[in-house]
């Protein structure tokens, strides 16, 4: 292939000549240094390209050599448990070799070529066989088989196949195809990370993905196979979101990209997830979990693939029939690398200078997610739930890329700064907050959690709403001028938002929370409700039903175990038999 | 309804025992628990205006606070047999400040 000139250097961007024999998104290799870059507009003879590395030294003149493949990923054993870069470079290969800064111009590969799989064949000579029928699978982590599919493109007969402990490179499979050609299969596939994979058939979620978190699971859940954005102003605690689905989801495999955002957070995700235990295995979570780096310090067009990347690994677990999940924190971030390549490639610039394709790539990411009937024999389903934080400038969620996401998105996580302030953790704000996903739902939770689920839940949520209500009307003429109906309102809102909604990280039962530990809370609290407001009707005086001592309990009942739920009926006794202590002293 | 409402009173036995003369409906209580039980069941009867002595008001305070807004409902506090403490007083002065921002019932 010809040899391109570089004639313009602006940061991350170079514009070459005499590329006219390259492709759109072909890889290209820059200077001696053989940078890695990506063609992202071809006029005439001048290809522009954005390089994922640094640029400085860099001059005109210098050579451009096009690789003739587009950006792939290198898809097989090895991906879980392991750290790439935006562009899939393995960081703790790349570590090993040049130290703690990546240098220029390292080439590794993605995935270890050394180490040996033991591959178990499911088909034998003389299958016909797909693309994406699962030939056989490899034992990838304690928690994790990894389904070997036919690449895409290939189908025919089987020739040879054998049980074997091989490198990813190695043949283990022969498949020959309907013009005799014989095609032989390696446990490694490429795919480019543009393109979305294949799939027999997108169908729509009805189950949710439990993720332990009450605010989430009870009042804003989001679909196995959805699409969520968290949007909040810094501070608010957005990756603590992050973290805790990506620790505590129901989903097999985890795929965490830290897009743009500091470099201590992806540390605590390195430091926390081998330490902490999956409820499911209980192997560490980091067998489930791939992860994504791109600091903030780290060159910022890698960033702008770094969630390519990541959807297509989601993608090739979701292939093999696995529930996926795939945390973006954070995607402003990534728009805003956007913003720079675009205003580099000198595009006209849409709102606050993003590009005005900005909504188009904003969907096309979110789009990927869904739960789909995977290509092959067995008709098996996966899905990817996407998960993305947004960091809108000063929480005003009006901004470009909130708003771009929010079209796509069915559920809105809204962080709050005052919550934040208040101390209130998870900051979703339960008033902005929304998911579509609830009616979907909703058979789904009263089937497998309990019947008067969803009830209880348009309870709490009027109980949340009205007390919004109230709080104007306080802040205005003061608490006297509510009746007491109307206080013992405001004081079960209380102990929804702090017995229930608050919910602590950082603690180790309170951090996750079951369905059924969630239905059992919430019903207590709002038993507590309907009794203390029959006791009112009967004459017992507010402070007797507030200052009732059960309420500590039901305070306390967030840190139950898992396994003492029938503490709660204990509960629910004691609360019955203390409200009728009331009303028989109380009424007449 | 409200123009032949009926009347009750509640407190101090020797302040409200005389009301028992006028027709209306009379509970003698001496603690806070009696005061509220009293309070809960005339309302309850429908009646619309209710004196208390103000020793009792002041001991079922929180039972006074529960019908302020009720506008079917007055409750007026009275003298006890030993005069007034001034507690109907205070009540007034703190609405008056209420509703106009300051004091104007000066003590002179």
């Amino acid at each position: 292939m010809a040899q391109g000139k570089i004639v313009k250097v602006a940061g991350p961007l170079i514009v070459a000549e005499n590329m006219a024999d390259s492709r759109m998104y072909d890889v290209v290799r820059v200077s001696d240094k053989r940078l890695v870059g990506e063609i992202i507009e071809l006029r005439g003879d001048l290809a522009s390209i954005q390089v994922y590395e640094e640029t400085a030294g860099l001059k005109p003149g210098e050579p451009v050599e096009s690789t003739g493949d587009q950006l792939s990923v290198e898809l097989g054993p090895g991906l879980i448990e392991s750290i790439f870069d935006g562009i899939q470079r393995p960081l703790t290969a790349i570590r090993d070799r040049v130290g703690d800064r990546i240098k220029r111009g390292v080439e590794v590969y993605a995935l270890d070529r050394e180490r040996k799989w033991i591959f178990e064949p499911v088909k034998s000579i003389g299958d016909k066989v797909d693309s994406g029928t699962i030939i056989g699978i490899v034992q990838e982590t304690a928690s994790v088989e990894h389904k070997i599919m036919v690449p895409h493109g290939i189908s025919g007969i089987i020739k040879s196949i054998f049980a074997s402990n091989a490198t990813i490179t190695e043949t283990i499979c022969e498949i020959e195809d309907e013009k005799g050609n014989i095609h032989p299969i390696t446990m490694m596939q490429k795919w480019p990370v543009r393109r979305g994979r294949p799939y027999n058939e997108k169908i729509s979620p009805n189950n949710p993905m439990v993720t332990g978190q009450r605010v989430i699971d009870t009042f804003f859940p989001v679909a196995m196979g959805g699409v969520a954005a968290v949007p909040g102003p810094f501070g608010s605690g957005k990756t603590v979101v992050q973290h805790q689905l990506a620790k505590w989801s129901d989903a097999d495999i985890i795929v965490y990209v830290g897009c743009g955002e500091r470099g201590n957070e992806m540390t605590d995700v390195l430091r926390e997830f081998p330490r902490l235990h999956d409820p499911k295995t209980g192997e560490s979570l980091m067998r489930r979990t791939v992860l994504i780096a791109n600091t903030s310090d780290m060159p910022v067009a890698a960033r702008e693939a770094s969630i390519y990347t990541g959807i297509t690994i989601a993608e090739y677990y979701r292939d093999m029939g696995y529930k996926v999940a795939i945390m973006a924190d954070s995607t402003s971030r990534w728009a805003e690398a956007l913003r720079e390549m675009s205003g580099r490639l000198e595009e006209m610039p849409g709102e606050e200078g993003y590009p005005a394709y900005l909504s188009s790539r904003v969907a096309e990411f979110y789009e990927r997610a869904g739960m789909v009937k995977c290509l092959g024999d067995d008709g098996r389903v996966g899905a990817i739930t996407a998960i993305g934080a947004v960091s809108p400038p000063g929480g005003d969620i009006s901004e470009p890329v909130s708003q771009a996401t929010l079209r796509i998105v069915k559920v809105f996580w809204g962080l709050s700064a005052q919550l934040a302030y208040m101390r209130h953790f998870p900051a979703i704000d339960w008033l902005q907050s929304y998911s579509l996903y609830l009616d979907r739902l909703s058979d789904w939770y009263s089937n497998n959690v309990s019947p008067e689920f969803n009830d209880m839940r348009q309870k709490a949520m009027n109980i949340l709403q009205k007390e919004s209500e109230l709080e104007e009307i306080v802040r205005l003429v003061g608490i006297d001028a509510l009746s007491w109906k109307d206080r013992l309102t405001m004081e079960v809102a209380r102990m929804i938002r702090e017995d229930f909604l608050h919910q602590n990280a950082f603690d180790e039962i309170d951090t996750y929370t079951s369905l059924e530990k969630q239905a059992a809370m919430l019903r207590l609290i709002l038993l507590y409700g309907e009794k203390g407001q029959q006791a009112l009707d009967e004459g017992a005086n507010l402070s007797t039903v507030v200052d009732v001592p059960v309420r500590e309990r039901i305070g306390r009942s967030k840190y139950i175990k898992e396994e003492d739920l029938y503490k709660f009926d204990e509960i629910e006794a004691e609360l019955l038999s203390q409200v009728t202590a009331i009303d028989e002293q109380g009424g007449l | 309804m409200l123009n032949n409402t009926k009347m009750g009173a509640v407190g101090e036995r020797s302040a409200v025992l005389a009301f028992k003369a006028l027709g209306m409906q009379v509970i003698p209580t001496s603690t806070e628990e009696e005061t509220t039980n009293a309070l809960f069941k005339l309302k309850k009867q429908g009646i619309g205006i209710i004196f208390i002595t103000e020793n009792e008001a002041k001991q079922a305070e929180e039972a006074l606070m529960r019908y302020r807004n009720d506008f079917e409902l007055t409750i007026i506090p009275i003298p006890g047999s030993n005069g007034s403490t001034g507690y109907a007083m205070e009540i007034i002065k703190k609405n008056v400040e209420k509703a106009l921002g300051a004091n104007i019932l000066f003590e002179n």
